[in-house]
């Protein structure tokens, strides 16, 4: 059993460095790769199991891909698994990062990148904002969630707050809220 | 000591986001607060980590900390933002049932996710700042205006990909910036 799980974690470490080349554009395309290698193709864990992963991964501070490789490679073969996964799916962007750095110093006051970079950045507060249209929907559930919302962003633009305050404060609010409608509901 | 602050600035910013473009804010919040970056070097990280493989938090980790403080910076920072997977979601991964079946992480949640929103926006406006600013009234840049309306455009109205968005915005910046000189100022 440990033999096979040692066995195990190796494959899903080099498997896992090649999802960590591939995947551009966030989480859901990582759990996409997964599910066809693990669910369809070696049968591992079930369609289920992954789902439980995404959506354990995603309530779990810290990266939602790092969480649903940990929750998947402990799933499939222990801690060396958990280990495993989450080492292959993180050195490719490290590696290739460190290289982007290096580029980007030498070529960043070159008077056409300059240029190219003042459309990238133009472009980014847009990229933000269709980022969160997508937040929108499961964020903001009721009106007491859009009284947080409007009470984060003023405590971030006005009293200009340290935003890890904001989240404790939000995590604490949604907790006190949510005690009090169950009571409620009880009574 | 550097390394130190590097590792607990990204520590603070793993245990306090949940995934993507949630981490934007806290990111240039421990970014400027600090003085590691101006508000233009965090545009470019996050168009740069949305045009490489991986997530976005592994990506900004080892750009900030690279810039920072070099290779080590970069491994310091990566490994702070992965602590909560390491810690907590490691321990979802081996309870994962009792995990599932908790209130108080769904609780929280309903709190955090509308605080994200919130937090969003208000990077928004904070980016905004930077990213349009130039001669036009005594404070707009023109081609900025016009490329982040343009991507704005394609992204929800064409439903363009980030990436392809980036390229588009980095050749009309190359344009219209070639057009007025005094556009692409150095940052």
């Amino acid at each position: 059993m440990k033999k096979q799980n040692l066995r195990r974690a190796l494959s899903i470490f080099l498997t896992f460095l090649k999802f960590g080349c591939f995947t551009f554009g966030g989480g859901w395309n990582i759990v996409a790769q997964i599910q066809k290698e693990y669910v369809e193709k070696k049968k591992w864990i079930t369609d289920e199991e992954l789902l439980d992963f995404t959506s354990v991964g995603r309530s779990v501070p810290g990266i939602m891909v790092g969480n649903a490789s940990v929750l998947f490679g402990y799933q499939a073969a222990g801690f060396h698994g958990a280990l495993a996964a989450l080492l292959g799916i993180v050195i490719p962007p490290v590696l290739i990062m460190l290289g982007v750095v290096f580029i980007y110093d030498l070529v960043r006051d070159n008077l056409y990148v300059a240029r190219a970079m003042v459309g990238v950045r133009a472009a980014v507060v847009p990229i933000i904002f269709s980022a969160m249209m997508k937040l929108f929907k499961s964020g903001i559930k009721d009106l007491f969630c859009g009284l947080i919302a409007v009470g984060a962003f003023c405590l971030c633009v006005f009293v200009k707050m340290s935003n890890v305050l904001v989240v404790l404060l939000g995590a604490l609010a949604g907790l006190v809220w949510q005690e009090v409608r169950a009571r409620r509901d009880l009574s | 000591m550097i390394y130190l602050e590097l590792f607990l600035s990204f520590l603070l910013i793993g245990f306090t986001s949940f995934g993507g473009m949630s981490m934007v804010p806290l990111i240039n919040d421990q970014m400027l607060s600090h003085g590691w970056m101006t508000s233009a070097e965090v545009a470019d990280i996050v168009a740069i980590a949305e045009m490489t493989p991986g997530p976005l938090g592994i990506n900004c980790a080892t750009f900030a900390g690279a810039r920072t403080a070099g290779f080590l910076g970069a491994i310091v920072a990566s490994f702070g933002v992965l602590v909560p997977t390491l810690t907590v979601g490691m321990l979802a991964a081996m309870f994962l049932k009792k995990f599932k079946e908790s209130r108080v992480m769904g609780n929280a949640l309903y709190g955090i996710r509308p605080v994200c929103i919130g937090m969003i926006l208000a990077v928004m406006v904070q980016q905004s700042m930077t990213n349009y600013a130039g001669a036009l009234f005594g404070f707009l840049s023109w081609p900025a205006l016009v490329i982040g309306l343009v991507s704005l455009l394609v992204l929800i109205r064409f439903k363009w990909g980030v990436p392809q968005t980036i390229l588009l915005a980095a050749a009309l910046g190359l344009l219209l910036c070639g057009l007025d000189a005094g556009a692409a100022l150095p940052t």
